[in-house]
């Protein structure tokens, strides 16, 4: 592509800000796709990412469910790793001074089995060093209410939000789940009870099964599904979130793979983009998405990201005639 | 661990060696001076996102001077027959070199036995190459390669072993080449009947074939390294999908996982719990691939 002769030669601020949460670039990676950073540090220099978002962090370690746990589909893969993780008091022991150290942003992804051990969780985080913000993971079951997932009920959704809010300081994310009617509601809930940022969205439900031999491919049979194949789903997703609470930074994720797809949750409105399961095709793509982007400011000759991000056009139709846009007046008898 | 490339191979040859097993010769420098046996990489099958994840393969000849890998494998689905389809000068990324490898110990204190079930010939053949090296005269130094498939168009020719310095056995389910029976079978038996008492078992196999080599090892308190593997999507121990049960370090009635691609995939015999293994996905029968 040829730069615009204006902002070729310049570097474009690619900063953004999220309410309280201020990032270098737009781009972070997705819970769950990069363990706790260390993994991908022969590939990526963790520091060139707006964020890191480590692996979901409960009070207890977790196992995870039995394996098979993954499985390949077109465009996408399901995931049911069952939330496997280190438990609360290994992160902050073992994984995070190393993020710390080396001067990461960190920000902590947290999920619970009912609300106390959310507000738990953000009370033991609250205040650890190196920490920049937590995402509140709702997509599990509460336990105490026959196993419905926090994040499809506004109600439960906003108590989430707001034990956490109560417990913390720290910028809190709202992850949102697609696996619902109304997302708008959701994330109304989450924003009227104290979080000051939406991501958008998390994994689709799914299903795979063998016909040979007659089985589910996921031993907990149902799983997530991510990857390219989301991503028109995450896109619209995230794009009703932003019509529904306009006042609110949403982070846009769901199939990302390069700087198109990012450009494209940011030109609808979202402040930052996660990626995920591309890390697993490229595990240095994050880092080409940022560059992805920066060359894209360069050749549409913006000096800044903020001038690119929300600048979707639904008003015209057909954008390459000017005069035809004046000439389709239509008025309200107009079919 | 060992620092982790991403390299782009160029493809040298592709060669039908059995049925439905392909050998590819990669040239990539690299990946290839800093690999071990019994480690692995993760390789993109083709171009764009279909197939969408990188496949896993392991080393199966490492040549660091000449800057070459090369993999061993079966068409098994979609994405190995992508693999299978590309001639040389085509180009590859890799991912590696992945896992730990298998340990050689340092002294020779008796006879090495190697079991390999199908296409687990894999990993096996490169440290077949570092310990045919050290084989002497002396029974104690011999190096034993049990090698078994289903039947024997699914056999490495046995030119492969040639001047290595092995004692080779091998055996087919069906008859058709060696003895008729399994490979663990054949195993146990002449081991028995020759008195050999092994310092060390290396396998790699299915997984039915390895549980029984393992509770066979375990009950002998013989040492066993076994090459496993798991479904994978990132390789690099980030996503978590490889998780095989094992027994908790603290408490042996919890639930443990440990990940093939970053605590393996070479495993004590008991590292893992066999009794929980559910069933893998089963293959897909050869015939829609071939």
């Amino acid at each position: 592509m040829v730069k615009n002769p204006v902002t070729a030669d310049t570097r474009p601020d690619l900063s953004v800000q999220l309410g309280p949460l201020r990032l270098e670039n737009p781009v972070m990676t997705a819970s769950g796709t990069f363990g706790y950073g260390k993994e991908y540090a022969d590939f990526v220099d963790l520091r060139s990412l707006g964020a890191v978002v480590v692996k979901g962090i409960s009070l207890q370690p977790r196992p995870g469910n039995p394996p098979p746990r993954i499985v390949e589909t077109p465009s996408g893969m399901i995931n049911a790793i069952g939330l496997e993780n280190v438990g609360v008091q290994e992160f902050l022991s073992a994984k995070l001074p190393w993020l710390h150290e080396l001067g990461a942003t960190v920000i902590v992804n947290i999920f619970g089995n009912v609300l106390e051990e959310y507000a738990e969780l953000a009370k033991r985080l609250d205040g650890a060093p190196g920490i920049a913000a937590l995402e509140i993971n709702i997509s599990c079951p509460n336990v105490k209410h026959g196993g419905m997932v926090f994040g499809t009920d506004p109600v439960m959704s906003g108590k989430v939000v707001e034990a956490v809010r109560k417990a913390t300081s720290l910028p809190i994310i709202t992850k949102l789940t697609p696996n619902v009617t109304r997302i708008g509601d959701i994330a109304r809930a989450a924003v009227d009870s104290g979080s000051d940022i939406l991501s958008c969205i998390n994994t689709v439900a799914a299903m795979a099964v063998d016909v040979f031999s007659r089985r589910p491919k996921l031993a907990n049979r149902f799983g997530g599904l991510s990857g390219p194949a989301v991503k028109p789903i995450a896109l619209r997703c995230a794009y009703e979130v932003i019509q529904t609470v306009p006042q609110c930074p949403v982070i846009g994720l769901g199939g990302i793979t390069n700087a198109m797809d990012a450009l494209e949750f940011l030109l609808i409105g979202a402040k930052a983009v996660q990626v995920g399961t591309a890390n697993f095709l490229q595990p240095g793509v994050s880092i080409e998405i940022v560059k992805g982007i920066e060359r894209f400011l360069q050749v549409e000759g913006l000096s800044s990201v903020q001038d690119y991000i929300g600048t979707l056009d639904v008003e015209c139709t057909f954008p390459f005639a000017e005069e035809s846009c004046s000439l389709l007046d239509l008025g309200e008898n107009n079919a | 661990m060992t620092t982790k490339f991403q390299e782009e191979a160029e493809v040298l040859s592709q060669e039908e060696m059995a049925h439905q097993t392909y050998r590819a010769r990669l040239f990539a420098p690299r990946i290839a001076k800093a690999a071990r046996a019994g480690q692995f990489m993760m390789l993109t099958v083709r171009e764009g996102l279909d197939p969408l994840l990188r496949r896993p393969f392991s080393f199966h000849r490492i040549q660091p001077d000449e800057g070459i890998i090369e993999i061993l494998y079966r068409v098994i689905g979609r994405g190995t027959w992508w693999l299978s389809r590309h001639k040389p000068g085509d180009r590859l990324q890799l991912l590696g070199p992945l896992g730990n490898g298998f340990s050689i110990p340092g002294d020779v204190n008796g006879p090495a036995v190697l079991v390999a079930g199908g296409i687990g010939i894999a990993p096996l053949f490169q440290l077949l190459r570092e310990l045919g090296k050290r084989a002497g005269g002396s029974p104690a130094d011999q190096v034993h390669l049990f090698y078994g498939a289903r039947t024997a168009g699914e056999l490495l020719s046995g030119e492969t072993f040639k001047g290595m310095g092995i004692s080779l056995h091998i055996s087919t389910d069906d008859g058709t080449r060696g003895r008729k029976g399994t490979v663990t079978s054949l195993c146990f038996e002449h081991l028995e009947q020759e008195s050999i008492a092994p310092a060390m078992i290396y396998s790699c196999g299915p997984l039915a074939m390895q549980v029984g080599l393992a509770r066979w090892a375990l009950a002998r308190e013989i040492p066993a390294q076994l090459s496993l593997e798991s479904l994978m999507a990132c390789g690099i121990g980030a996503c978590l999908g490889c998780a095989l049960p094992a027994p908790h370090p603290h408490d042996p009635a919890a639930e443990h996982y440990i990940h093939v691609c970053s605590d393996g995939p070479i495993f004590p015999a008991g590292a893992i719990q066999w009794s929980r293994i559910q069933s893998q996905q089963i293959h897909v029968p050869t015939f829609l691939y071939s």
